[in-house]
């Protein structure tokens, strides 16, 4: 049987008078994969979903008290559950009919008589994809906070060797005071297709891309590589970033803008700072949160420096 | 000529599908492209000696998909921001030309030969980042192409005003549709989304001195077109005597005797090319 895809203990309500869908369910994953919290009845539910919610929502159409639609628009209507998947589990006889699934908002349906190979990959597949779309950064689609959590706490678990760059940059906000917020995009835009680019140009190598939000990204490499990494970064950010400017400030090699207290000042090019934090044999990163506070005060020291630059880690490795 | 005629050809060229290459540059190509550690600056290198690929990668590079249109002129950004997976779609994507071939490489020689040109214009000028002139050089006949491929009944038509009545190409097109290639390289340029600069080096450069915008690429690419037809390298489709504008000339800060330099710097370069071709 596969890995579970889950990086922690998922829980799921199932609202089903059916006990027997409720035995197929519960018998298809592990407990401490996949746990199962079985409702008779709708109503009672939606108190515990709201208060509580869980990972995954199962829906039965059977439902008596109120109807899996239903169920399925509350959750959806609100935008702090929307992120929630719902599954509804109909009848044959339910599909005599053209379902409106603009008004149905759910992520995914199974119809009767189900066959739990299916059912298992097709609820496996559903909670992947809502945890995917809700992960990912809305302007560059890079992984997001969620997933790079994750991914440092897996290689970490694994004791893998890894370096873990933090990367932003520097005079972007002057960059969105002046040229406005959609001029900005373009530079985030670019900025990841350049570190994603870079990072995939190291051949056959485990590695990972992920855009916390706003100009703040991160990489993850082999320790070896990184530097090499970030110096490309670095060079390819610096030759590209100029063009966009308007020519008589990429002249000028600098604008003028306003910056954090109202003062009217002149501000170079954008630069990218990356700060590196290794976790090797050595010296091991405990958790993912350890990570990111070495990581802020290298932080410090790479933006001392106006230009493009990047800071290693040098506590024992 | 009529405005419907200007029109429906308009519609022609931008539906453009499929606009081929010759094989000998996506050969090469494809073999690096198969190649896991080729690196992107090799690509880039060869890229930029085909004026179809260095379209098709700045045009989709430039695309909204990506986020930031029209603002890559360099096939080597256009490369870094498109990345190893993209590029390569691209390059297996691409047919080749298989009629009219004998036409085409003269005209690709006579683009690879502008870029090189309008390149050591830039620099003998001191201007910046002259591989964006470049890039404005090897498209400047970019019209011509695709008007061949998506109306091949005009483009004979032009082909035979030229051969009967002794014109150049360029007049000959404003005889037979009422407009040049240049209007066409406008139209391809904007609905592409490429940066201003390549945009008005292409559309400009037969009157540099109405780009409103970036009348030095404009220029630039003018001097190149001329250069390269007096070393009668490839050719525009015509066998006529080059025309230089001296305003051209005055927008570039150059005088006449800066020619000398650039022509023999440009000799070199093209050597350095056709021993690459011969290879």
């Amino acid at each position: 049987m596969a890995e579970t895809p889950f990086a922690r203990r998922q829980n799921a309500f199932l609202l089903s008078p059916d006990p027997e869908l409720a035995r197929l369910l519960g018998g298809l994953w592990p407990e401490d994969q996949l746990r199962f919290t079985v409702f008779e009845r709708g109503r009672a539910a939606i108190e515990r979903l709201f208060n509580d919610p869980p990972d995954l929502l199962v829906v039965d159409n059977r439902l008596t008290d109120i109807s899996g639609a239903e169920v399925a628009a509350l959750v959806k209507s609100e935008n702090v559950y929307r992120q929630l998947p719902v599954i509804l589990v109909l009848d044959e006889g339910d599909m005599g009919h053209a379902w409106d699934w603009d008004q149905v908002e759910v992520d995914d349906f199974l119809v009767r008589p189900l066959a739990a190979a299916q059912v298992r990959a097709r609820v496996d597949l559903t909670m992947l994809r809502a945890m995917r779309a809700l992960d990912a950064n809305p302007l560059s689609k890079l992984p997001g906070n969620t997933s790079i959590i994750q991914r440092i706490q897996q290689c970490i678990d694994r004791e893998e060797d890894f370096a873990l760059a933090y990367c932003d940059l520097d005079y972007f906000k002057s960059f969105n005071d002046k040229y406005g917020f959609s001029r900005g995009d373009e530079v985030l835009m670019m900025t990841a297709r350049v570190i994603v680019n870079t990072i995939r140009a190291f051949a056959g190598v485990r590695s990972f891309v992920g855009h916390v939000g706003g100009d703040d990204f991160v990489f993850i490499m082999p320790p070896d590589l990184v530097e090499e990494a970030c110096r490309r970064v670095v060079q390819t950010f610096d030759s590209i970033v100029p063009h966009f400017y308007d020519a008589d400030d990429r002249a000028r090699e600098s604008i003028v803008s306003v910056d954090r207290q109202g003062v009217t000042r002149t501000f170079p090019l954008m630069a990218v700072s990356i700060a590196v934090v290794f976790s090797t044999g050595a010296r091991r990163l405990s958790h993912a949160g350890e990570a990111a506070s070495i990581a802020m005060g290298l932080k410090k020291k790479a933006k001392e420096n106006p230009k493009s630059c990047y800071v290693l880690d040098q506590r024992e490795r | 000529m009529d405005e419907d005629l200007k029109t429906s050809v308009k519609g022609q060229i931008l539906s453009i599908k499929d606009l081929p290459t010759l094989p000998k540059v996506l050969d090469e190509v494809s073999r690096l492209v198969q190649d896991p550690n080729a690196n992107t600056d090799e690509i880039a290198k060869i890229i930029s000696r085909d004026q179809v690929l260095s379209a098709k990668v700045l045009k989709m590079v430039n695309s909204p998909v990506y986020g930031f249109p029209g603002r890559i002129g360099t096939v080597q950004h256009a490369l870094v921001l498109l990345g190893f997976n993209v590029v390569r779609g691209i390059i297996i994507s691409t047919s080749v030309f298989d009629m009219m071939v004998k036409a085409m490489e003269g005209l690709w020689e006579h683009s690879l030969g502008c870029a090189l040109a309008a390149n050591v214009v830039a620099r003998a000028a001191g201007l910046p980042d002259p591989e964006e002139y470049s890039v404005a050089g090897l498209l400047h006949d970019l019209g011509k192409v695709v008007a061949a491929v998506q109306m091949p009944e005009l483009h004979e038509s032009v082909s035979q005003a030229v051969r009967e009545q002794d014109l150049r190409w360029f007049e000959a097109e404003r005889a037979v549709m009422g407009f040049g290639h240049d209007r066409i390289n406008a139209w391809l340029a904007r609905h592409w989304n490429l940066p201003g600069n390549i945009r008005e080096g292409m559309s400009h450069h037969h009157s540099p001195e109405t780009a409103q915008l970036y009348p030095d690429t404009a220029a630039a690419v003018h001097v190149g077109d001329w250069i390269v037809r007096i070393y009668e390298y490839g050719t525009g489709g015509d066998d006529q005597a080059a025309l230089l504008s001296r305003k051209a000339l005055d927008m570039l800060g150059l005088k006449l005797a800066d020619l000398d330099r650039i022509l023999d710097e440009f000799a070199g370069q093209l050597a350095e090319v056709s021993d690459l071709d011969m290879a």
